[in-house]
């Protein structure tokens, strides 16, 4: 996954019942979010695919691995959500269901193939 | 009756995989050649520009308006609303004058035609190429199970209609591959060239008033900005934080 560290940094200083974002940092951080998800969602629909599951149970495959994704984020930031991003709401839900097309188009291609 | 089709081999080496591999390559080409002809009349109007910078400008006034002191804060946002020569007041007959130029300045139109044609004739071609080609029989099937009103819409070149509805006809593939490509694109093309066409069209279809009514708009909320003093107690704290510093 890309650097999360180095650019990553938003917050201002001392103010710390003011938050200042830094916009290009957290657009930057956006954006690593956007691509861990497509990535991980094209790995998981091939997985999906591979594995033969059918209906409910790859979506529930699909959330699983965006879950697994968040955490891994979260994991990447030290946890320490609050001097990278806008909150949990961000690193969690944002882009969840963007990844959904991407997940069924390389799920469908193992499942025909095999 | 719910039977098991079983998808030949031919069929998945010659329909499936060709149709992916066939799409992916026009994207990327689409991508190249977008790039080529935007560099080649990149000559910015200095107005647009000019105007672009200064909504940026009161845009930044407004985020940060909380940490500058109430009379600077009402002093610029005078500046920018001023009615003789606040930068973004635009008087009624100038706005409306701005966006009939747009449309009707031969080098933007074209431009933007360009762009339009350049997003929407290979997917045309693709779409009959694909419907020519591979209709009428079962490509591909899907792996969940999808209610009886889709299969009309999924199941477009099949007559049978005791067939299952996850088996779905090329069409439906090649809109499937349409979506599902555009996570990869922005993948292996870097950033947002990810030949995102409805957003694209959308963007397109609203550029020609932006600028206008954009400066309205900013004017307005700046007017309406409440303006709240975040740093009142700024010399306490600063006297707190060094005192910890130093002892």
């Amino acid at each position: 996954m890309a650097n999360l560290g180095a650019p990553g940094k938003t917050d201002s200083d001392i103010t710390d019942e003011l938050p200042t974002f830094n916009v290009e940092n957290m657009q930057n951080n956006a954006k690593i979010i956007y691509y861990s998800r497509t990535f991980m969602s094209i790995i998981g629909g091939v997985i999906a695919g591979i594995l033969g599951f059918t209906g409910l149970t790859g979506f529930i495959l699909y959330f699983l691995v965006m879950a697994i994704t968040s955490v891994g984020l979260a994991a990447k930031a030290g946890f320490s959500v609050h001097s990278y991003f806008d909150g949990w709401n961000r690193i969690i839900l944002d882009g969840f269901l963007g990844g959904l097309l991407s997940f069924v188009l390389f799920w469908t291609y193992p499942y025909d193939v095999s | 009756m719910a039977e098991d089709l079983v998808l030949d081999t031919a069929i998945r080496d010659w329909v499936l995989i060709p149709l992916s591999v066939v799409m992916v390559l026009i994207g990327i080409l689409r991508y190249f050649v977008s790039k080529l002809m935007r560099s080649s009349n990149q000559v910015p109007d200095p107005k647009m520009v000019k105007e672009g910078q200064v909504i940026i400008r009161a845009r930044n006034l407004r985020a940060a308006a909380n940490y500058i002191p109430a009379k600077s804060f009402r002093a610029r946002r005078v500046y920018f609303s001023n009615e003789e020569n606040g930068l973004l007041y635009v008087p009624k007959g100038q706005a409306q004058n701005a966006q009939a130029q747009m449309f009707s300045d031969p080098n933007m139109a074209m431009d933007m035609m360009k762009k339009n044609l350049s997003m929407i004739i290979p997917q045309t071609l693709t779409f009959a190429w694909v419907n020519f080609f591979f209709s009428g029989f079962v490509a591909a099937k899907i792996p969940f199970p999808l209610t009886q009103r889709f299969r009309s819409m999924l199941q477009n070149g099949i007559d049978l209609s005791t067939v299952d509805v996850s088996y779905v006809s090329s069409r439906s593939w090649y809109f499937l591959n349409l979506f599902g490509l555009r996570g990869l694109f922005s993948l292996i093309l870097g950033e947002e060239n990810a030949t995102d066409d409805t957003q694209r069209m959308m963007q397109m279809s609203g550029f020609g008033f932006d600028p206008t009514k954009s400066l309205g708009a900013e004017k307005d909320s700046l007017d309406i900005f409440q303006h709240e003093w975040a740093l009142p107690k700024f010399e306490q704290r600063a006297e707190a934080v060094l005192k910890k510093l130093v002892s």
